[in-house]
């Protein structure tokens, strides 16, 4: 009823308790959409964690350490998306099981998870021997895990994603370039030649980077 | 809905909201895998790390700077005055913030229910952001959390708009029938009484007196008797009701506590009595006694909505009163009573009632009860607690005062069927 309406009919109207009405509920759903976003970003954590890990007898010593902390920071960062962003308060009056699940909250709240896990990936990728193209399709994953994480936290359809596709296609590029640099036969093996080989990979992406012309494009209208 | 519907709300005027800035966690995600790459490329000496951080540091080289430090924010709703279950719409215009896109939410406190905000036209920084009242009070809405976003969402800038007070009233209960006294005070109003008058409702047929109006003949009777007959109506008059809404306990589940149900049914009664053109008074038995003496009209109606929503209108009185004040209670009048009947200082009011004369009639609307475990002794004292509310029940039935029991769910005509398809006898015990 909004102000100055007259005082409602005698039968109560079709909001009135006990009548066969019942008020409808705003949709505040979303929540299948949501869901597939989340599992999104949870398969991809698996597979990141499986692909940098093997084989797990090809890693050097701390690579059980890096594995655990991974597989712990992935299902973090996933309940930490689950929950959504939203701050938990609880009471001491609370019961038992609701001031847990606070606490939890709380937990997932507390940390960086999901910089976390990407840390944790890059490490057991590192401890492994060095293989280019391998590391080059962790990266590809990594990259999909980061946007994937994105769409779940900002609630949004990949949609969203549309103009940022250019750029992403270009940093996928760049980092075929650099990974392709980067597996070319060594010549020559010395003092700084390694240091030298990064900067050199460096550079390529940089120039690349700067020859595409992805940064000025304008924003579209209905991006969110 | 059109826009001369849109009521002010608190903020009238567009007004400058500083906004605050930060990184997005998409870009903290970046900056991560970013840094990382390159460290361990540095660290192990395998460039293919280095490689690996491309993509991230090319999305981060298309952040910019020129960030807008201020908003113009106008929220506006649609409503100020909702009954429970209630939709309206908060509308939310801003202007100053560039080529950041926006993006709006209502933070609705607990008894309120947010919808998805809603562009309201193409090109245009209108949001339209639903909302539902869900418990009757008066209480703020929220918050509106406006964020503003770059292209590729890697700064996050934040606005908080507080939102304003709304009255929700509860939703009244399904009431169609009157319960209508067997004495009237000599008032016009609508229902017919038992003696003679003016109205509509044919009475009986008497014999002419002179003075009699002889457009009210009865020919037919008159040619069969001999002698002229005349037709009789009742007065038709109105009633004083006071609803007496029990708000000093509020046990149950919430959304139907007996608070709840109280209020529901005390809000349609009013709403009932008042259509039918009688004179309704309300009284709030809280801590404090707060009440309004019988009145007609729109108006009327939104004060007792007021007191009932408020609670502390009107005169009022320390806790222990048992004997209600006489001027909240006109004589003759009928009160219509909400109750858990779980005070016993409002059972002992009203027995003082029935004592001075009052027709009483009770609506119960306990539904719980206290929770007790499966042990034997619990199962004793639920029987007891049991048979003291029977008790309690039945004592008031031995006084005169009707007691009828009304669960949330059906139409408050069902439990008032017995009183309101007759006359209520006035005053008798």
């Amino acid at each position: 009823m909004t102000a100055g309406a007259p005082v409602p009919d005698a039968s109560g109207g079709p909001g009135a308790a006990g009548g066969p009405d019942t008020p409808q509920r705003l949709d505040g759903g979303g929540w299948p959409a949501q869901g597939r976003r989340i599992a999104a970003a949870a398969l991809l954590a698996a597979v990141m964690i499986t692909w940098a890990v093997a084989p797990v007898s090809g890693g050097g010593p701390g690579t059980r350490l890096a594995l655990i902390a991974a597989v712990v920071c992935a299902v973090a960062s996933t309940g930490r998306l689950a929950i959504g962003e939203e701050p938990v308060s609880s009471s001491p009056f609370d019961p038992f099981h609701v001031r847990f699940t606070d606490t939890v909250a709380g937990v997932l709240h507390a940390l960086p998870w999901a910089e976390c896990l990407i840390v944790a990936v890059l490490a057991l990728e590192a401890l492994h021997h060095a293989r280019p193209w391998h590391t080059a399709v962790l990266g590809v994953a990594l990259l999909a895990y980061v946007f994937a994480a994105h769409l779940a936290q900002a609630r949004t359809s990949p949609a969203a994603l549309a103009g940022q596709l250019p750029v992403i296609a270009a940093g996928v590029a760049l980092l075929a370039l650099a990974v392709g640099a980067a597996a070319l036969p060594r010549l020559h093996a010395g003092p700084g030649s390694e240091l030298l080989r990064i900067l050199a990979v460096v550079a390529a992406v940089v120039a690349g980077g700067l020859a595409l012309p992805v940064s000025g494009r304008r924003r579209p209208r209905d991006s969110p | 809905m059109s826009p001369a519907d849109i009521l002010p709300a608190a903020s009238d005027d567009s007004r400058e909201y500083k906004v605050s800035w930060g990184l997005s966690g998409h870009a903290r995600r970046l900056l991560t895998l970013a840094l990382a790459g390159l460290a361990i490329a540095a660290v192990t000496g395998r460039p293919e790390f280095a490689g690996l951080a491309a993509p991230a540091v090319l999305l981060l080289a298309t952040w910019r700077p020129g960030r807008p430090d201020s908003v113009l924010v106008r929220v506006r709703a649609t409503a100020r005055q909702l009954v429970e279950g209630d939709q309206a719409t908060v509308i939310v215009t801003i202007g100053g913030h560039g080529d950041y896109a926006v993006q709006g939410e209502i933070k609705a406190r607990e008894t309120f229910e947010a919808g998805p905000a809603v562009r309201a036209g193409a090109g245009q920084d209108v949001l339209r952001m639903p909302f539902q009242a869900q418990r009757w009070g008066i209480r703020r809405i929220g918050r509106v959390e406006i964020m503003l976003r770059d292209r590729f969402w890697l700064t996050e800038g934040q606005v908080s708009v507080e939102l304003p007070q709304l009255e929700c009233y509860p939703r009244p209960a399904a009431l169609r029938s009157t319960v209508v006294l067997s004495r009237l005070p000599s008032r016009l109003g609508e229902h017919p009484s038992r003696t003679a008058g003016e109205g509509v409702e044919f009475a009986g047929v008497r014999e002419f007196v002179p003075g009699d109006r002889q457009r009210r003949i009865n020919w037919a009777a008159t040619t069969r008797t001999g002698t002229i007959q005349l037709n009789t109506f009742t007065a038709e008059r109105t009633q004083n009701v006071v609803v007496l809404a029990d708000a000093s306990t509020n046990v149950g589940e919430e959304g139907a506590t007996s608070l709840d149900l109280a209020y529901r049914a005390a809000a349609g009664t009013m709403t009932c009595y008042l259509a039918a053109g009688d004179r309704v008074g309300l009284i709030v038995y809280a801590d404090r006694l707060s009440w309004i003496g019988p009145g007609l009209g729109r108006r009327h109606f939104h004060r007792l909505m007021d007191l009932l929503l408020s609670g502390h209108r009107g005169w009022e009185r320390a806790d222990g009163l048992t004997r209600l004040p006489k001027a909240a209670l006109p004589p003759g009048a009928l009160i219509l009573v909400f109750s858990p009947l779980l005070h016993p200082r409002l059972v002992e009011a009203l027995r003082d009632l029935r004592e001075r004369g009052f027709s009483v009639l009770v609506v119960d609307v306990l539904t719980a009860e206290p929770a007790f475990s499966r042990a034997r002794t619990d199962e004793l004292t639920r029987r007891i607690w049991r048979l003291e509310q029977q008790a309690i029940r039945f004592s008031l039935t031995q006084l005169g005062i009707p007691v009828v029991h009304w669960d949330g769910q059906q139409s408050l005509d069902e439990p008032l069927a017995p009183y309101t398809r007759r006359v209520m006898l006035a005053g008798q015990r």
